[in-house]
């Protein structure tokens, strides 16, 4: 990881000294012990706060989105000749890649806008997990060496395994490698446990109607509907979003449960073939609400009735916006 | 409608819609004919099946209607040439990922009927007023407040 990190500083500092790029988002240390924050390079010489390990947590493809468009809403204003382009560099591991190319594929913007910095990963780590070890006291410090992580606590100092603190869909991850990129740092990552993917999803499916409707409560009555979990997510750029929508109103603002489920279900219902379980929404929901048993179930589907992975490749067409004539019909009802 | 609760006398609530070209005017052919079926059915007339948004389905449920049909031509007779093929890509998503959820299967119903089906559209109307009178009111995503 160390030469990783090297690498990325390098191409970063080359791309803004020969003017490739505009600005280069990637990761710096963050304030608090064991964390990463996004940052945007604008000048060669700062590029080496540029980091990148495995506190490295936001799916940076969101920020692409919204400086492209930001900066196509403010060239409104400007006269043809003096119009300008601009192009963003990117440090994007698998997950980050393949919002790259859903944004992409969904004409967001060109591949010309792009430059993207391929990182191998190998998994982030959940801090909720850490926190369940430390049973909620403060890190004072933390380091990360040799598949070890150790942590300091007021109580002490513990020594964790990195592989029982990565996040769930960083432990069951089919990409950890960019599925595009232009310049590529570091050897390709060793793949990880991709079968079992499914694995919750599949136990899910096997309990009762009810067992899993109470589920489904329980998790979403966490829900304080802070949208995070939308602000988060690459996927979630419409200008107006359903939920502040009024014309029509899809889901009431209500403190009547149903309204968050509603929300929740609309949302999620969304990314259907766009999700690509980089776990954004779930590393900055506050309340910890389960999103990706519910989220990989339609992954699962798209996989199962459309051969579709989100993201996966660039040729694909977005699974909603195509069709077969020979379709799984079994589920029309026929008196 | 939602504060209709159970009682001896409770009738379903189903939201039916459906699509201009085909199922709108199948209907209209079971009411030309005088065919019966039964009155629980309230019906939405769009475009095309293609026009329908998942929302709609999920926004019915959750203002209180007990059943909700989606009918519309049968793939390979759209009036649009594609609208219900991308349509039935949405509702298979959609019906497996509410099952997924905990609600009941035959909540939401999809089915085709084309304009000279009225005999088709009467019993399809039948069996989902039956399919949801046995499922009793609907409770699940229901708003209350």
């Amino acid at each position: 990881m160390e030469n990783v990190e090297k690498k990325i500083r390098e191409e970063a500092k080359k791309l803004l000294a020969d003017k490739k790029v505009d600005v280069v988002i990637g990761y710096e240390r963050g304030t608090l012990p064991l964390t990463a924050t996004p940052c945007f390079i604008t000048d060669e010489n700062d590029a080496d706060k540029l980091v990148y390990d495995a506190t490295c947590v936001q799916n940076l493809a969101k920020y692409v989105h919204d400086i492209i468009s930001a900066h196509r809403e403010a060239q409104k204003k400007v006269k043809p000749e003096d119009k300008k382009k601009k192009v963003v560099g990117i440090v994007a591991r698998g997950c980050t890649s393949r919002s790259l190319v859903i944004q992409l594929q969904e004409r967001q913007y060109g591949r010309d806008d792009i430059v993207i910095i391929g990182v191998p990963c190998e998994g982030y780590i959940d801090s909720k997990k850490i926190a369940a070890v430390t049973a909620g006291e403060e890190i004072l410090d933390g380091t990360i060496a040799g598949g070890q992580v150790a942590v300091k606590t007021a109580g002490g100092e513990k020594k964790l395994a990195l592989n029982d603190v990565l996040a769930d869909n960083c432990l069951t991850c089919r990409f950890n490698n960019p599925v595009i990129s232009d310049i590529m740092t570091g050897d390709p990552a060793p793949a990880k446990d991709a079968d079992k993917e499914y694995e919750k999803v599949e136990a899910f499916e096997k309990l009762s109607t009810e067992e899993r409707w109470n589920y489904f409560v329980k998790e979403m009555g966490k829900c304080i509907r802070c949208y995070a979990c939308r602000n988060a997510c690459p996927s979630c750029y419409c200008k107006i979003c359903f939920v502040e929508q009024s014309m029509p109103q899809f889901v009431g603002l209500s403190a009547d449960q149903t309204d968050t489920q509603v929300f929740q279900l609309l949302r999620t219902f969304h990314m259907v073939g766009r999700c690509v379980d980089c776990g954004s929404c779930i590393s900055v929901c506050p309340m910890g609400v389960d999103l990706r048993n519910f989220l990989k179930k339609l992954d699962k589907d798209a996989l199962e009735l459309f051969e579709n992975r989100a993201g996966a490749k660039m040729e694909d067409v977005p699974p909603l916006s195509t069709y077969r004539e020979n379709d799984k019909e079994d589920f029309i009802y026929n008196p | 409608m939602a504060e209709v609760t159970a009682t001896d006398g409770w009738e379903p609530k189903i939201v039916a819609i459906v699509c201009n070209w085909c199922t709108y005017a199948g209907a209209d052919l079971a009411g030309i004919s005088r065919i019966q079926y039964p009155p629980n059915v309230r019906i939405v007339r769009l475009p095309c099946t293609g026009r329908i948004n998942p929302f709609y389905v999920m926004k019915a449920l959750h203002e209180g209607a007990d059943g909700v049909l989606v009918s519309g031509c049968h793939p390979g007779e759209c009036h649009y040439l594609t609208g219900n093929y991308s349509a039935r890509r949405k509702f298979a998503m959609l019906k497996r990922y509410l099952s997924y959820i905990g609600l009941e299967p035959d909540r939401t119903i999809f089915t085709w009927c084309s304009a000279s089906e009225g005999e088709r559209f009467a019993k399809v109307i039948k069996g989902v007023t039956e399919k949801v009178k046995a499922l009793g009111p609907a409770k699940k995503l229901v708003k209350t407040l």
